[in-house]
């Protein structure tokens, strides 16, 4: 199609530049080989970059009218990351994904040149506000509901929420708030006390009693006198109160914060949905574990190493950024390749798969994006880290351990210790990936080149045939 | 000291957080819903609720406070806190008051 308007024809981001027109990837000035998928969804990501793009939505872009699995985007995201960095591309679990290189400098394109439609990019009306620092970025927009029966309250309270950039619903009393609530899914309310039909003390009441509206936080909105309205509605379950007349400063904050917690309780809770299936329902009181399962499987365990000299020197926001850095990269590589994730712990992961190649094929991946993300921190003269890593392959017991009021999922099993002594060995040795002999040989020559490691104290006596291996990792 | 109409601090605020235009139809609505919550309180007081009575001064008080209306705030206060009083006049001189505040907003918001 012919370009309408001065539609830019390529676009700079640092050193790569994006010829939309030719529907190519430059690194200083030389081509880069990327698929027309990688492509699209570059251009998709690229034209989206001033907000987080749900799965879906690029799906729908990068596959237009086909069922795709969320791993084959994941494998696209992964190929974006190698040829522009492991940071180039941010998860936002549960989210979706964000492009945060900073730049697009776009040069208009003549009216001339042919565009393709779908490798159009368009440029935010701000760069700034697409700034890959996640401190400055703006919250995400929300779908807050608002309950008032006060028709000037209800329209200060939905027009200052809708400058902060949310999606606000309102209702004039409890009742109606209860039913959108039953009905629609909502990230937050912002309830008045004093309304007809139901108050917000009845609503918080039959809230207290419902475990699906708990999930969604209530900031108290009221100018109501007294601190034992206020207790009373703390004490009921609200996360926090506002008196009115509602100061914007005081309001944005409050409502950030209450997003922020429930992103991350909802990041938790689709962690261990993801990985764990029925695991977020045995977190409820009084539900019985379930029954653990017998399996074949092979373990992987993770370590960054490097992070304790980090945390040990570096404020504690840097070293959380790094972890959380980190494993962003790691979780979409061991979902890709269909590994349960079942133990986290800032700087080290432990997941399980029923395929040895699988987990051979993840380990890379891994330790592929490891690779990146310490370049990119080495040139930005950070301290160093590297991937220290493990696989082994037995018989396991899995299933929920601890209390019926708190259980996480577990492996059991020699393998499981198998891992965790590779991954420390790899560590000590500066390697990369260890794989015990068992896993080597499922691997039946199938997998990717390793070469053994024979006089290695982990090769016995507990397993004698096996000869642990460390398998041969491309340089970044 | 017998506060003014207006505090104008309360409303510039108002103005440079919600947007000029905005607060013009805040005023407007305010100016239509306020006598239905002067009518309640009279409404209230006539069958004797004194439950009706206090959210109604409660809301005049809300609204009264987001614009810095704060002799109209004062007034409706002492109805919520004080109770439904045995005579109409405190409700008259609250009415009287409204008409004055919500002029005064209008004048206000449109300078």
């Amino acid at each position: 199609m012919k370009a309408e308007d001065p539609a830019p024809q390529t676009m700079k981001f640092g050193r790569f530049e994006i010829v939309a027109a030719e529907r190519r990837l430059l690194h200083e000035g030389a081509a880069v080989a990327l698929g027309s998928r990688a492509f699209d969804l570059l251009a998709a990501l690229v034209e989206r970059r001033d907000r987080i793009v749900p799965k879906e939505e690029l799906i729908e872009v990068v596959w237009p009218g086909l069922v795709v699995e969320d791993n084959n985007l994941q494998v696209q995201v992964s190929a974006l990351r190698k040829v522009l960095g492991a940071n180039a591309i941010a998860t936002v679990p549960g989210r979706g994904y964000r492009f945060t290189m900073a730049g697009g400098v776009a040069t208009p394109a003549p009216s001339s040149v042919d565009v393709p439609a779908h490798g159009r990019i368009v440029p935010p009306a701000s760069f700034a506000s697409a700034s890959p620092s996640s401190s400055s970025a703006p919250t995400p927009a929300a779908r807050l509901l608002v309950a008032d029966d006060n028709k000037v309250n209800r329209l200060l309270l939905c027009r200052t929420l809708e400058l902060l950039g949310h999606h606000v619903v309102t209702v004039e009393n409890g009742r109606l708030a209860l039913e959108r609530l039953r009905a629609e899914r909502f990230d937050l309310l912002l309830l008045d006390l004093e309304m007809p039909e139901l108050d917000g003390f009845g609503l918080l009441e039959q809230r207290s009693a419902d475990t699906a509206l708990r999930q969604v936080p209530v900031i108290v909105t009221s100018s109501l006198e007294g601190v034992a309205q206020i207790a009373r509605c703390i004490e009921l379950g609200a996360d926090d109160y506002l008196h009115k007349p509602v100061d914007p400063t005081l309001l944005r904050a409050r409502v950030e914060a209450s997003l922020e917690r429930k992103r991350l309780r909802d990041r938790e809770q689709e962690l261990l949905e993801r990985l764990a299936p029925g695991a977020a329902a045995h977190r409820e009181p009084s539900a019985a574990l379930p029954a653990g399962t017998r399996l074949f499987a092979t373990l992987l365990m993770a370590r960054l190493h490097g992070v304790e000299a980090i945390a040990a020197a570096q404020p504690a926001e840097e070293t959380l950024e790094l972890v959380n850095g980190w494993a962003t990269l790691m979780v979409d590589a061991l979902a890709g390749h269909g590994g349960r994730i079942h133990q986290m712990t800032g700087d080290g992961l432990a997941a399980v798969f029923a395929e040895p190649l699988a987990a051979v094929h993840a380990a890379l991946e891994m330790a592929e994006m490891s690779a990146l993300f310490a370049a990119d921190r080495a040139a930005a003269g950070k301290a160093p880290v590297a991937l220290a890593l493990g696989l082994a392959t037995g018989e396991i017991v899995a299933g929920f351990a601890g209390t019926p009021r708190q259980a996480a999922y577990a492996c059991i099993g020699a393998a499981v210790r198998q891992a965790t002594e590779l991954a420390a060995l790899a560590a000590s040795s500066g390697r990369t990936v260890l794989l015990d002999g068992a896993t080597q040989a499922a691997l039946a020559g199938t997998g990717p080149a390793s070469e053994p490691v024979p006089d290695h104290p982990a090769s016995a006596p507990r397993q004698p045939a096996a000869v642990v291996h460390a398998l041969s990792v491309p340089a970044a | 000291m017998i506060p003014t109409v207006i505090d104008p601090h309360t409303f510039d605020e108002l103005q440079a957080n919600a947007g000029a235009d905005f607060v013009i139809e805040l005023v407007d609505t305010f100016a239509e819903e306020a006598p239905t919550l002067l009518a309640e309180l009279y409404a209230a007081q006539a069958v004797g609720s004194a439950d009706r009575f206090r959210r109604a001064a409660h809301s005049l008080k809300s609204n009264s406070s987001t614009f810095g209306a704060t002799r109209l705030a004062t007034m409706a206060r002492e109805l919520e806190i004080g109770g439904m009083p045995a005579e109409a006049a405190p409700i008259e001189a609250l009415g009287r008051e409204l008409d004055a505040t919500i002029a005064a907003l209008k004048a206000l918001a449109r300078q």
